[in-house]
């Protein structure tokens, strides 16, 4: 359906190959990844340049240049706002947020990356959705169900990394699947609306969770593991960018390039595959695809499971790769966090993985700023909120000009 | 058998009309939204906002009654947040709906932080609403339905206005045609000359305040402070018992307090211990039952026509 060149695949796979590996250096601690990157850029520019000639690369820019102005806008206003709240609250707004923007991208720059990690899989997850005409809310429930999985399997596996810690994906992602499939045959049967059903569901996964904790080294009867589990077994642990990369920190795991890949094989799959295309019909217009003898139902089906899939790949990275064991967290916050992600990128899922960067920044920023400055973090979450009303609300600024 | 008779008596029933209250007033909050024809996911959000404010005006003034019209207030005031989102901005409903929950939950936090000094839980407010539990004189003596229904609380007794003025605005009120017109057929509503504007403002801004009214309901009358995320769904539950009740008030009302029965079964057979297995796996039958009654009602009803869908009119020379 898709004619390629075989130069400009190459070339594809190139500029994939020098993301990857300026990325790896630069999480290696080795600012040479920079220039990987840059090259990448480079050629990524002539790619689209023999694809499609220069005169569609310039347009490309253009319409790039205009539909990040606004967004750019939109954050600065963000802030504005809320440092005139943390003003009126009490709180030095200018510091406040010199020490945000220091510690997310400077200091702490490696938390901002591990808080992206889960990010980018539950903001895949309602991205794929969203195209499919679907609203993937309950995000938070896939996710908790593939942290349990992923700490059950983890807990008792005594096998091979090589072997566990793909056989972890695999199993907990379609623990993930299978518990989204119910909200999907609900949607495809009766019509049940996924945003009350997906949601449920989140609410009732949240429930046992803590279930699942007591029963697996949980005690609340000891203060010290109340709302812990057991650790899993090393074997099955995320290697970290330091057992290859001595300079890296020693928190950094590969999660995040498998968090990239995905983002590149979701890309992929809906703007390359037959399967991509039929979700973006049916997202488009399901009446239309139907038409076109597309099945609706099974569309919907298969839709809900990716998306319950990746879902639960954000909770498997997160146990295998940073946490090692599943907590009590009442408000993880992956769910909404990633919604806000999958809006802010405008259902692309190549700037989902920039946006959950940016997203993590602002968590990483806001807790260094806390500690240092005892602002309270939370001011992150309203900063976070009018960025996304701000860029969503795209009428607002015709409806100023309008005004005026 | 015994065991149910056990489970199923006065006690029960109170229960249930004390857990069904926020979700009722929510669940009518729904339905007049989306009569109107917006959709209104942000409902957790705004009965957060409202249990967070009631909350903090009863302990600042020490005055409960004061809570619940701050608490209102706030709902009604966040509302008209996404009231103007989604028909002056013309954001799509269900975006602007989960942005409110964000905001929600942001901002609770935010002044959880500064007005009480640490996250978590707010302070203990000095009188809750509880206290002012009074008896209707002789509606009380009724057995059963008596101690049930008239032995209450004063947002109880809110709650049964509250029903009793929405079903009495969408039968019989000029009001409640305009709002249903909006939902339905807003074009034609626009030609007879009446805003459909305006009317989804009002609509969205009144579920607001309902939505609120139910969050102070949970912080200064079930309980006596407020926590973080203390609405634990039930935003989401009252929505699924608006779309099982057919969007009707009285629909709303009877899934609501379904709703609430299950959850005071859950509390019940939790209390009593019949089954040996962990109590927290009781906890999830709330959920459990809007979702089996939205999967297994949704068929039987009809949305609003224009539900979720935009509304613009292009004036030329304005």
């Amino acid at each position: 359906m898709f004619e390629t060149s075989k130069s400009f695949l190459v070339i594809r796979i190139c500029t994939i190959l020098f993301i990857v590996i300026g990325i790896v250096l630069f999480l290696g601690s080795r600012h040479i990844g920079l220039v990987f990157l840059g090259a990448a850029c480079v050629l990524w520019l002539i790619g689209e340049v023999l694809e499609n000639g220069k005169k569609h690369l310039i347009e490309v820019l253009k319409s790039g240049f205009k539909t990040i102005r606004l967004p750019l806008a939109g954050i600065f206003l963000a802030f504005f706002i809320g440092g005139i709240f943390l003003l009126i609250t009490g709180y030095q707004p200018l510091k406040s947020f010199g020490a945000m923007i220091y510690g997310g991208l400077v200091k702490n720059w490696h938390v901002s990356i591990l808080n992206a990690v889960p990010l980018i899989f539950t903001a895949l997850s309602i991205t794929i959705a969203f195209k499919g005409g679907l609203f993937n809310i309950g995000a938070e429930g896939q996710y908790y169900v593939g942290t349990m999985a992923a700490t059950w399997l983890g807990i008792r596996f005594d096998l091979p990394s090589l072997v566990a810690i793909p056989l972890i994906f695999i199993i907990a992602g379609g623990c993930g699947a299978a518990y989204n499939a119910i909200p999907a045959i609900l949607k495809v049967k009766t019509g049940a609306h996924e945003v009350v059903t997906t949601m449920m569901f989140a609410y009732i996964a949240r429930t046992i969770s803590s279930l699942f904790i007591r029963f697996n080294g949980g005690d609340p009867t000891l203060s010290a593991h109340a709302y812990i589990t057991d650790s899993i077994s090393e074997s099955t642990w995320l290697p970290t960018f330091k057992s290859f990369l001595p300079q890296a920190n020693y928190r950094l795991h590969i999660g995040i390039l498998i968090a990239v890949i995905t983002a590149l094989a979701v890309h992929h799959i809906l703007h390359r595959t037959r399967l991509g295309f039929e979700i973006r019909a049916v997202g488009l217009n399901s009446f239309a695809a139907r038409t076109q003898g597309i099945a609706v139902g099974r569309i919907i089906l298969i839709t809900m499971l990716l998306a319950g899939l990746l879902a639960a790949f954000a909770g498997v990275t997160q146990v295998l790769g940073l946490d090692h064991k599943m907590f009590e967290n009442i408000n993880a916050g992956y769910g909404w966090n990633g919604i806000a992600v999958a809006l802010l990128a405008g259902t692309s899922s190549i700037a989902v993985v920039f946006c959950a960067l940016f997203w993590g920044a602002l968590d990483a920023g806001g807790q260094y700023m806390s500690r240092t400055l005892q602002t309270p973090t939370s001011i992150v979450e309203i900063v976070k909120g009018l960025i996304l009303f701000l860029i969503l609300a795209r009428y607002l600024f015709r409806y100023f000009r309008r005004k005026a | 058998m015994n065991v149910f008779i056990e489970l199923l008596n006065a006690e029960f029933l109170i229960a249930s009309v004390r857990l069904a209250t926020p979700i009722i007033l929510a669940s009518i909050g729904a339905t007049i939204c989306d009569r109107s024809g917006i959709v209104n996911i942000g409902m957790e959000g705004m009965m957060l906002m409202g249990a967070f404010f009631a909350a903090w005006a009863a302990w600042k003034f020490a005055n409960p009654w004061f809570g619940v019209l701050v608490g209102m207030l706030a709902g009604g005031l966040f509302a008209l947040f996404h009231a103007w989102a989604t028909v002056s901005l013309h954001l799509n409903h269900v975006v602007s709906g989960a942005v409110i929950n964000i905001l929600g939950f942001g901002i609770t936090r935010y002044l959880l932080e500064l007005f009480f000094g640490h996250p978590g839980t707010s302070e203990i407010i000095p009188h809750s609403l509880a206290e002012y539990r009074f008896a209707i004189p002789l509606l009380s003596r009724i057995p059963l339905l008596g101690p049930v229904l008239f032995n209450r609380t004063p947002i109880v007794y809110m709650m049964y206005v509250v029903v009793i003025l929405f079903v009495w605005i969408t039968r019989k009120t000029r009001l409640g045609l305009h709002i249903k017109a909006a939902g339905e057929h807003p074009i034609v509503l626009e030609t007879l000359g009446i805003s459909v504007k305006k009317i989804r403002y009002i609509a969205v801004i009144l579920s607001g305040i309902l939505c609120g009214l139910g969050g102070a309901y949970l912080s200064i009358e079930n309980g006596n402070s407020f926590s973080e995320g203390m609405t634990a769904g039930r935003g989401f539950i009252a929505l699924g018992a608006n779309i099982a009740g057919g969007w009707t008030v009285v629909g709303s009302l009877i899934a609501s307090f379904f709703f609430g029965m299950v959850d005071a079964l859950a509390l019940r057979i939790q209390v009593l211990g019949v089954f040996r297995v962990p109590s927290e796996i009781f906890l999830i039958f709330p959920y459990v039952a809007a979702l089996l009654a939205v999967a297994g009602l949704v068929r039987k009803s009809r949305a609003p026509r224009a539900l979720g869908e935009d509304f613009q009119i292009e004036r030329s020379g304005t």
